[in-house]
């Protein structure tokens, strides 16, 4: 896997996720891209973290977690007025992105994930973020 | 060389996990994520993937106990225990995982108490040769390249 020189701030990630391997295994990819993140481990910390002001640029959402499923929290947390924040859904099963994707998320990637999808998706948040500050 | 020999019997486990259903592309692509800032990354997260399975077969007992019938609340929990699956390509457990998954949606109490007992069985043996596996990694020590043998 190959990550691309940081210019500017890191990006801010978010993961909703319930299963602690996939919470380590995907902050371990975002740490390659310096991201700095964040762990929820269900969608109601999720949206808790945007009602206290925090700020992400890319959110990485489970669908079925305890307290608050995934595409309920990317629903509230666009409702909160945050358009801007890239959500990538994150599941087992294609049938799986329709829930997603009306709820509000930009991607819909199946699990299990494949880690060399992710750096690009990065890239371009990043490249979004550094733009966005010139 | 006995690093090379033990490097060998590594990859021959390695191989029978994948030939005998045990593992996936998954787990491969959780191997590639090693990287000198993370030598021991994989055994890292197969360690925390049995640390939190054992957790979660346990909630599952516990449910199957106490909420005799409840097959939204075992399948709910067994969700869990396949999602933790999946992220380490443990596609023999994943398969009994949906057994149990299938009996739920069917109502079958006992389905579900003999497709439960075999992902029990599968998650031991996992384990048991997850552990050889990395133990066997740990004694060949890291990957070393080939070096000249010094003359005068």
């Amino acid at each position: 896997m190959t990550t691309s020189t940081v210019q500017g701030s890191p990006v801010k990630a978010l993961i909703v996720e319930d299963t602690p391997v996939h919470a380590f295994i995907l902050s371990t990819i975002l740490r390659k891209f310096h991201c700095e993140i964040t762990v929820a481990e269900n969608g109601n910390e999720a949206v808790q973290l945007f009602l206290e002001g925090k700020k992400f640029d890319i959110i990485f959402c489970d669908k079925e977690m305890p307290v608050m499923p995934g595409p309920e929290a990317i629903e509230k947390i666009r409702a909160l007025g945050e358009s801007h924040v890239k959500i990538v859904g994150v599941s087992a099963g294609y049938d799986l992105e329709q829930s997603f994707m009306s709820a509000g998320a930009d991607i819909f990637l199946p699990k299990p994930m494949k880690f060399d999808v992710v750096g690009p998706i990065i890239q371009e948040v990043m490249n979004k973020k550094n733009n966005s500050m010139v | 060389m006995e690093y090379a020999n033990l490097r060998r019997q590594a990859a021959s486990l390695k191989r029978s996990l994948f030939d005998q259903g045990y593992l996936d592309e998954q787990f491969c692509q959780v191997e590639d994520l090693q990287d000198e800032a993370s030598p021991n990354f994989a055994e890292e997260v197969v360690s925390l993937f049995f640390k939190d399975s054992a957790r979660l077969v346990a909630n599952i007992e516990q449910a199957m106990e106490k909420y005799p019938g409840d097959f939204n609340r075992w399948d709910a929990h067994m969700q869990q225990l396949k999602g933790s699956c999946f992220s380490i390509g443990a596609s023999k457990m994943s398969n009994e995982c949906t057994s149990f998954r299938n009996s739920c949606a069917e109502e079958n109490a006992e389905g579900c108490r003999r497709s439960f007992q075999k992902v029990k069985r599968e998650h031991a043996i996992l384990r048991q040769k997850l552990e050889s596996y990395f133990q066997l990694l740990r004694q060949a020590g890291p990957a070393r390249t080939a070096t000249r043998s010094g003359g005068k």
